[in-house]
């Protein structure tokens, strides 16, 4: 009965926890993977169509109409990404597990700005600019981050006659 | 100006590291800094032992009380026969270094522990337990035994080095596996101390009584009784299995040759 209870500690000690951290992981990697496949195809898809980051329009670029344009992601932290995050922290360095999280941000952010420009009509963006944003602390304590945001907006423009002015 | 369709460059923002090789690497890497600064620890207390003798600690910590202890009534009838039964016991420890102070605690968890300066804590909840004053008597001789070793300090450096890994880590998961692993670690440490600690009760209790009769009732109860798992639980996380511990226990009364039967004396409360 002595060696259950030890086993029972020992598994509620180490083996919980780890079995926790190892599930928290595969959903987390799962679901990471999917986006950063869907971001790679849309991107494809998007190739053709100009995003720049110029405050000023090209001097070549006749425009027939403009708006401001956003896209903008909210993505939750998983469990795993934290934990190793928070190792992390005692020692310092690169947090490694957040970098990924903050690319798909990014990259997801410009794709929904980018798509939201074509549904609309225009041909390009420019004077792109990115945001983030610190949303609620996940613990009450107030230490912990529950997940980013990232918000790209710039200035969508529909040409006169497409790259008319071009060479 | 041309536009060029570019794909996007990946890779310069995202680390190669796998996430598991990065977990793997800081979990394994935090739990060995953290062992290293335990073993420290224990040597260092080591020194400390060597060099402030048993007198000095009585005479530094000889009115010393924790803080966060909640006693029972001054008057508490318990508190005064305890604290003889330790006398009687103590006066069988020819030039004890100390003098013993014993104080109750409310706690309803069964345990007992020997703090610098001789300090005796016993939980309401222990005395609730206790069935015969030979029960109790041998619980009081084995922290006696704590103190005869001065294993009492050891336990206090280990409480110290936890506490410290707990207001570094606070609130991480897995910063807590690292800490239970060193616990883990001095707990061995203890193990052994827990033992010898048991054969000086059982040498006092002998003095006291000329027999150990019930001396191990208690862990039996223990053993047998589901209800009190928890405490079980509890108990068992600095103390050894309950199993060994009896084995033990009769092994060295054997030894010795004390009687294992005997008049048992009923508590006085
Ligand atoms: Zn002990």
């Amino acid at each position: 009965m002595e060696g259950n209870i030890e086993q029972i500690n020992l598994f509620l000690n180490f083996g919980l926890p780890f079995l926790i951290l190892m599930i928290a992981y595969f959903f987390g990697s799962y679901i990471e993977k999917r986006h950063f496949r869907s971001i790679r195809k849309r991107e494809a898809e998007l190739l053709d169509f100009p995003v720049v980051s110029f405050d000023t329009m090209p001097d070549d670029w006749n425009v027939s109409r403009s708006d401001m344009v956003t896209g903008s992601i909210v993505i939750s932290l998983d469990y795993f990404k934290r934990v190793i995050a928070g190792l992390r922290g005692l020692i310092g360095g690169r947090i490694k597990t957040y970098e990924p999280l903050l690319e798909r941000a990014r990259r997801e952010a410009l794709l929904r700005m980018s798509e939201e420009a074509r549904t609309q009509g225009y041909d390009a963006i420019f004077n792109v600019r990115l945001e983030t944003s610190r949303l609620a602390n996940a613990r009450r304590d107030g230490k912990g981050v529950a997940g980013v945001e990232m918000l790209a907006f710039g200035t969508a423009v529909k040409f006169a006659s497409r790259f008319a002015n071009s060479e | 100006m041309r536009f060029v369709a570019k794909r996007q460059k990946e890779g310069v923002n995202v680390s190669d590291t796998h996430p598991l090789v990065e977990a793997s690497t800081l979990i394994v890497g935090l739990a060995a800094i953290f062992a290293i600064i335990a073993v420290a620890l224990i040597f260092v207390v080591e020194l400390a032992l060597y060099f402030v003798s048993a007198e000095d600690e009585a005479n530094l910590f000889g009115d010393w009380l924790p803080d966060d202890l909640i006693t029972v009534a001054p008057n508490d009838e318990r508190l005064y026969q305890t604290q003889l039964l330790v006398d009687r016991l103590a006066s069988h420890w020819p030039g004890a270094p100390y003098t013993f102070r014993v104080e109750i605690d409310d706690s309803e968890i069964a345990n007992a522990m020997a703090l610098p300066g001789g300090l005796i804590i016993v939980t309401q909840g222990l005395l609730n337990q206790v069935e015969s004053e030979n029960e109790l008597a041998f619980v009081l001789g084995h922290e006696l035994g704590h103190f005869r070793n001065r294993d009492h300090i050891r336990a206090l450096g280990r409480g110290i080095v936890l506490s410290m890994f707990f207001a570094v880590v606070t609130g991480n998961d897995a910063a807590g596996i690292g800490i239970k692993a060193a616990d883990i670690t001095l707990r061995g440490f203890s193990r052994r101390q827990e033992t010898r600690a048991d054969e000086f009760g059982l040498g006092l209790v002998h003095s006291e009584y000329g027999h150990v009769d019930e001396s191990w009732r208690l862990f039996e109860r223990w053993n047998i009784d589901g209800s009190s798992f928890l405490d079980l639980v509890t108990y068992l996380s600095t103390h050894p299995e309950t199993g060994d511990r009896i084995a033990d226990m009769k092994r060295h009364a054997e030894l010795e040759r004390w009687p294992v039967d005997g008049e048992i004396t009923d508590l006085s409360w």
